[in-house]
């Protein structure tokens, strides 16, 4: 039976507007957190407990926003690739920001046998992409050009400004669960029948909501792989080097890279640690899709 | 003040805003559609300027290949004097013909195709061959972007009051997509 074929502008627009319920509805969580706790409380607690997450989520991950180009090089300690030694890399670029109309990034290589590439940077005209020695060995030119087509769709989607909003709000409800969790302690005993079934409801909210937004973090991160994907289609209009790509990492038995940590995988082409398949869609998932493009 | 008068403060105040981000958004679609024409030429050009050295190198080693050298130097020379970019596109498929020949020439010269020079000139035409192609696709891509705009609503309207009409394009046909496997 003929697959039903996908065109790769409505994965795009989907899986955006999937992303998009998604931040809504850990907007809403925050919302009806605060309510819950205005009720249990007095309403000026509520503001309180705002403003001091919001001022330590935003201050930490603005300042690790700004600059995460330079940050996610530094972890993995990625070299400039130099455009003598690497002029096939270069041209593959230039060639898909003649594509996509973006400016060009800042190229990088990391030391790392497995195949595998990311892209950071708050804004196009700040960006970097970074490829491993092993992508840039073991893939062929319409493989590479896949990848690094994926990465400048993570780039042309702003998707490091999207995660990073998406981690501030998750951050804000995490501090906010604490600061609630902690100062049930404290509370004089003055509290009437109303105001016990509202604390409850924190409770429970303080414990399952950090649980619950970080795994819809999760799942908009998967959507926001699907738009990448798409947009490198889009770019290169060859969904079959990204599929000849994914088919060689899955083949690949390089063992994980003890350089990476558990911070930045997620900004990773496949998630170098294989088995938590959380920040990225499955590989066979995602060629499945670009086979019907 | 009354409410009333608020009200179409606002209402007012938002229609002006949306009137400017239209316009902007037709300004900025219609000028990339012009950037990305001559994208198209600037990289024409690049594969122009690549030949001489191509050619110089090729009589290095295979100069009684007279017959393949000349129809690439003829092809640039097609290229280099078409007028306006249609043409042109015209002409560089005659000049890809032309250096399909050549390299398939050089495949009985190892002195030739073992050469770094012909190595890297080789892969620079590839690679120009492809920015040409896409610069052919971000052109065809904006004209859709600009006239999808154009078209739906509430485009259409602003679109007319601000005279954004039919743009004037050239059709230029998508290039087909080469696979070719090239050793890095």
């Amino acid at each position: 039976m003929e697959p039903i074929r996908v065109d790769f502008r409505d994965q795009i627009a989907s899986n955006k507007r999937m992303s998009f319920f998604l931040i809504a509805g850990i907007f809403a969580v925050i919302v009806i957190f605060g309510y819950v706790i205005s009720m249990a409380f007095e309403p000026g607690y509520f503001f309180l407990i705002m403003i001091v997450s919001i001022v330590f989520s935003i201050s930490y991950i603005v300042l690790s926003y700004y600059n995460s180009d330079k940050i996610a090089i530094a972890s993995v300690g990625a070299k400039k690739a130099r455009r003598d030694n690497y002029r096939e890399y270069y041209r593959l670029v230039e060639g898909l920001t003649i594509a996509s109309g973006m400016p060009m990034p800042r190229l990088y290589v990391m030391h790392s046998p497995a195949i595998n590439a990311f892209a950071s940077g708050r804004d196009p005209n700040h960006a970097v992409v970074c490829v491993t020695d092993g992508a840039l060995e073991k893939l062929e030119k319409r493989e590479l050009e896949g990848v690094l087509a994926h990465e400048l769709g993570h780039i042309a989607s702003y998707d490091m400004r999207y995660m990073t909003i998406v981690a501030v709000m998750v951050g804000m409800i995490a501090i906010i669960a604490q600061i609630f969790l902690r100062s049930l302690w404290f509370r004089s005993g003055n509290n009437s029948k109303g105001n016990a079934i509202f604390i409850v409801i924190g409770i429970v909210m303080a414990i399952l909501a950090p649980i619950v937004v970080h795994l819809v973090q999760m799942s908009i991160s998967r959507k926001r792989e699907f738009v990448a994907d798409a947009n490198a289609v889009k770019f290169t209009r060859y969904p079959d080097g990204l599929i000849g790509a994914f088919k060689k990492i899955q083949h690949d038995n390089t063992p994980v890279d003890k350089k990476v940590s558990k911070a930045v995988s997620h900004l990773f082409f496949t998630n170098p640690f294989k088995g938590i398949g959380s920040t990225h869609p499955p590989l066979e998932k995602r060629i499945a899709i670009l086979e019907r493009m | 003040m009354t409410p009333l008068i608020w009200g179409i403060i606002g209402i007012v105040g938002f229609i002006v805003v949306i009137t400017f981000i239209y316009y902007n958004r037709f300004a900025v679609l219609s000028n990339r559609i012009d950037n990305s024409l001559s994208q198209i030429d600037v990289q024409l050009k690049r594969r122009a300027d690549l030949i001489p050295n191509l050619i110089e190198t090729v009589k290095g080693f295979a100069k009684h290949e007279k017959a393949a050298i000349k129809e690439v130097t003829d092809a640039r020379k097609a290229l280099v004097s078409a007028q306006g970019t249609e043409a042109k596109v015209k002409a560089d498929q005659g000049l890809e013909k032309a250096l399909k020949s050549i390299f398939a020439i050089a495949e009985g010269y190892p002195d030739l195709k073992a050469n770094t020079n012909f190595l890297e000139l080789q892969r620079e035409l590839a690679s120009t061959e492809d920015k040409v192609a896409y610069a052919r696709q971000f052109y065809n891509d904006s004209i859709l972007s600009y006239e999808n705009k154009r078209k739906t609503f509430p485009g259409n309207m602003f679109a007319s009051m601000f005279g954004f009409g039919v743009k004037d394009y050239i059709k230029i046909a998508e290039a087909e997509k080469k696979v070719v496997k090239v050793e890095f």
